[in-house]
């Protein structure tokens, strides 16, 4: 039975390895954050010609700027999500887990401005790490990560389990781990209870 | 050398281990957010402040000084025309406030999550930038235990490669993994902004 658990234990950090990697830089980078707010500095700027009927509404410019631009892992502009530049422009901001397609519609120029916002590496491994199957609408790429991320998730429950039964099992119990154990234990529930 | 690593591994799983069942069990909720019932026990109360007050860090100052079980950091402050609407935050608990300038009643919307909101909110927090003790202590431990799964990363691949009999199936699983997960990474990334 423990040579199983071990195998078992073994293979399944062999195949999320990559995951245990992203879910500790992930909180390395939330560690590092100085604030929760993110910077949403452009990197670029352009400008590409459009025209919108004089009749169509906020939401049908909002469709018809998602299809014209056709931005990657992106998705249609949700109404409430609309809005509007201190200059009455129609503001379309799309998200997707590398930062945000910041588009301005100019009616009066007929041309919209596109300000690419990019997070970087850290924020985007940290958005990657909490990708879900929970957001069924979500690209397939990310959806497809979001998959294995799920299974990761998993192992990582089963390890915590897996491990438990393999220390106690072991022919060699150290006393040491118990302290560890211990240790990390009251510091968990001592932290709970601060906040509570 | 093999006895060192196998020690350091059982040491950060141990230490970790409830921090890492804190994670995954919240990754589940969030993951399922179905199966689980998140409303939050609200209370409503009242206390009386100072008259006139329009400085949103005084009053949550007066409201900590007076009631004990407030406490916490500002998330946000927005003065309105009545007086001013705070609130304080600690994870899993939030005190939504509305203070009237011209009585000085501070009316006090407490929202206390149950356990797994409780693990939610612990989840996500994270960073040194938070104000009270408390929270930068918790910041410590999450950025020990991100450091620790990373290191039992890397110390369960040594002590797999010690094993010659897992080594053929386990490189084939490792191999799968990260050029699974490089080549979903980069895909994503170049696909902009």
């Amino acid at each position: 039975m423990r040579n199983l658990v071990l195998k078992l234990h073994i293979y399944a950090g062999l195949l999320t390895f990559s995951q245990l990697m992203l879910y500790g830089v992930a909180g390395l980078v939330a560690t590092a954050q100085t604030a929760a707010e993110r910077p949403k500095i452009p990197h670029t700027i352009r400008h590409v010609p459009f025209s919108i009927a004089a009749s169509a509404t906020d939401q049908q410019v909002a469709d018809e700027v998602y299809r014209t631009l056709r931005l990657p892992l992106t998705r249609p502009m949700p109404g409430w999500f609309l809005r509007r530049t201190p200059e009455n422009d129609l503001l379309l901001d799309f998200y997707n887990i590398n930062g945000i397609w910041r588009v301005v519609v100019l009616e009066r120029e007929s041309r919209l401005r596109i300000e690419e916002i990019r997070n970087s590496l850290g924020l985007f491994l940290g958005d990657v790490h909490a990708s879900t199957t929970g957001d069924e609408e979500a690209p397939r790429l990310v959806r497809l990560w979001a998959l294995y991320n799920e299974f990761a998730m998993w192992c990582l429950l089963a390890f915590c389990c897996s491990g438990v039964y393999l220390w106690l099992t072991a022919q060699a119990r150290s006393w040491w781990a118990w302290a560890s154990l211990a240790t990390g234990t009251v510091s968990f529930a001592a932290l709970w209870m601060a906040f509570r | 050398m093999y006895k060192i690593v196998r020690n350091v591994h059982l040491l950060l799983a141990s230490i970790s281990l409830p921090f890492l069942i804190m994670y995954g069990l919240s990754a589940v909720q969030m993951s399922h957010s179905t199966w689980f019932q998140l409303k939050p026990a609200v209370e409503e109360r009242q206390v009386s402040l100072t008259v006139g007050q329009t400085d949103g860090r005084a009053i949550a100052r007066e409201i900590m000084d007076r009631e004990r079980t407030v406490k916490g950091e500002i998330s946000s402050i927005q003065p309105n025309d009545a007086g001013v609407a705070l609130r304080i935050v600690v994870p899993g608990t939030v005190h939504d406030v509305r203070y009237e300038r011209a009585s000085g009643v501070a009316r006090i919307k407490t929202s206390v999550a149950g356990t797994m909101g409780m693990l939610n909110r612990l989840h996500h927090w994270a960073g040194f930038w938070h104000e009270p003790v408390s929270m930068k202590i918790w910041a410590v431990a999450v950025a020990v235990v991100s450091a620790a799964l990373m290191l039992l990363g890397a110390s369960g691949v040594y002590m797999w490669f010690t094993r010659r009999p897992e080594r053929r199936i386990g490189i084939a699983l490792l191999a799968i993994n990260v050029l699974f997960a490089m080549t979903l990474l980069t895909l994503i990334r170049i696909s902009g902004p």
